[in-house]
């Protein structure tokens, strides 16, 4: 074993252009999907960023007291898809308007209300899973002492189409660049080996196993490919940091958006290197195996 | 020991490269396969490494019934065998020692067998100053020398040689063939098959002549 092992790896010297090749194209194959799959992940987390702002308001009867607005919340807090229920009174509402009202004006212009809020008590409501909102405003919709609800129900909609069409371009880029990637990754694997089909017919006929040929081009492709990972995973987390760097310098676009900034390196480092140099061992591992098949028939 | 029993090949493009030819080389015996090219030479030295399997007929080798071993065993078929070509079939990524040291790395051979075998078997051709070289540095001689080597270094019961003087000089062409010879006398069964008649003539020995498919004598010469 140690000797084909070692045959493996001096392969990839004795075969340098090739080996070169094949790190580059596998290389470059990770990379695409990488980024790809970032883009996507990151797209994902803004689009979900201004999800999350969602908020459903109901404004409550007038004739809703304490009693059965405390009944209320309970009922809300237990229909599927709520979040989260406040309390948002009407005093707290007025005096929030006041404060959101930056003028001078502000104390002379809410005398004219006098001693009678107008203003009616609400819940905030904060709802799970944003796609699911319209059967869960349904049943809300169903209590009693609901004067009206206010929830963004549009925009939410726009949002969630949106999500869905970014995930269905994202998959079909993903899928195709993945296709691609193993087409052209085994089209190195087989140019690499074709080179060498003189070598795999005479050991074939000095009477070597298919195991025993094949196991050094597993070992060769294995190597390479973990390599390749490698390298893809530096390239990639360098220039993931250093594409942030220069995004964030101007967060103003990002914080009208309301996200949360990109999705930070030590969230995928790691998983990055490991997914990288697996995929990498795998496709070049078998691809350059199963090439060899072919010229395994003498 | 290799014998044919009424084997034909028929190749799928309608060919008939092997017709009805019954043959038998006993253990130990030296003979020369001669016949012009498309007389059906590479087809039984195809049959006999089990490439291709005839149309009809029966084949043994070293004890090996060719109808019922499968394919994917083949090996165990040809680890019995050395194997002498043309165009030597070396390995150029590989220096002498290795080439030669493939065949029982293949079979799993002790390292300190391997050790003492291949420099013993690269001696025996007389390259023992080139086990570093690599074939792209030897002459044609010298390659086929190291040919010799590989086939020796496993022992066989045959040795299989396809033209091994074809890319010779006539002096060495005598130098290979001598080899061969002196391995047929230490007991191994030598199979060569080659078109030059003269070398041929200048042996001796027992001679078949393989013209259209067909075997049209079969006798010793010399």
């Amino acid at each position: 074993m140690n000797y084909l092992f070692g045959q493996g790896m001096k392969n990839i010297w004795t075969n340098r252009i090739m080996s070169v090749a094949s790190f580059c194209i596998l290389s470059v194959s990770l990379l695409l999907i990488g980024f790809t799959l970032l883009f996507t992940a990151n797209i994902n987390r803004f689009v979900s960023g201004v999800e999350n702002k969602n908020e459903v308001v109901i404004f409550l009867d007038d004739n809703v007291d304490s009693t059965m607005a405390s009944a209320m919340e309970n009922t809300i807090k237990n229909i599927q898809n709520v979040e989260s229920v406040v309390f948002y009174s009407k005093d707290e509402a007025l005096e929030d308007m006041k404060n959101s009202m930056e003028s001078d004006n502000a104390d002379e212009l809410f005398s004219y209300v006098g001693e009678e809020n107008p203003l009616p008590d609400a819940f905030r409501i904060r709802i799970a899973d944003i796609e699911e909102i319209s059967p869960t405003l349904m049943d809300i919709n169903r209590l009693d002492g609901i004067d009206s609800i206010k929830s963004p129900t549009d925009f939410i909609n726009i949002l969630t189409g949106l999500k869905r069409f970014i995930g269905i371009v994202s998959a079909v880029i993903l899928l195709a660049l993945i296709l691609v990637s193993l087409v052209i990754i085994s089209n190195a694997a087989r140019a690499s080996v074709d080179i060498r089909k003189r070598e795999i017919a005479i050991m074939k006929l000095v009477g070597a196993t298919n195991t025993f040929i094949k196991v050094p081009f597993f070992v060769e492709g294995m190597f390479l490919g973990a390599l390749a990972g490698i390298f893809a995973s530096a390239v990639t987390c360098f220039g993931y940091s250093e594409l942030i760097k220069v995004l964030s310098q101007d967060m103003t676009i990002w914080s009208i958006m309301s996200v949360n900034g990109f999705i930070p390196m030590g969230e995928f480092a790691v998983k990055l290197v490991i997914g990288y140099a697996a995929a990498g061992m795998i496709i070049s591992g078998f691809g350059t195996v199963m090439s060899t098949r072919k010229y395994l028939k003498v | 020991m290799v014998e044919l029993r009424n084997v034909s090949v028929t190749y799928s493009n309608g060919v008939d490269a092997l017709h009805d030819v019954s043959l038998r080389i006993n253990d130990g015996e030296f003979a020369f396969v001669v016949g012009e090219s498309g007389a059906g030479k590479s087809t039984l030295i195809k049959l006999l490494l089990k490439e291709i399997t005839p149309t009809s007929g029966r084949i043994m080798v070293n004890g090996f019934n060719l109808e019922k071993l499968k394919k994917s065993k083949a090996h165990k078929l040809r680890r019995t065998i050395g194997f002498v070509f043309q165009d030597f079939k070396l390995i150029n990524t590989m220096n002498v020692y290795d080439n030669v040291a493939f065949v029982l790395r293949s079979i799993d051979a002790p390292i300190k067998y391997i050790r003492n075998r291949v420099p013993y078997v690269i001696s025996l051709v007389g390259l023992k100053d080139k086990a570093k070289s690599f074939p792209t540095e030897l002459s044609g001689g010298e390659q086929q020398r190291v040919a010799l080597a590989r086939a020796l270094v496993n022992d066989p019961q045959l040795i299989i040689a396809d033209e091994p003087t074809g890319n010779l000089d006539p002096k060495t062409s005598l130098e290979i063939v001598e080899l061969l010879k002196g391995i047929n006398e230490c007991g191994t069964t030598v199979m060569m098959v080659t078109h030059e008649h003269e070398l041929v003539r200048h042996f001796g020995g027992r001679t078949i002549t393989i013209k259209d498919g067909r075997i049209t004598f079969d006798d010793y010469i010399g």
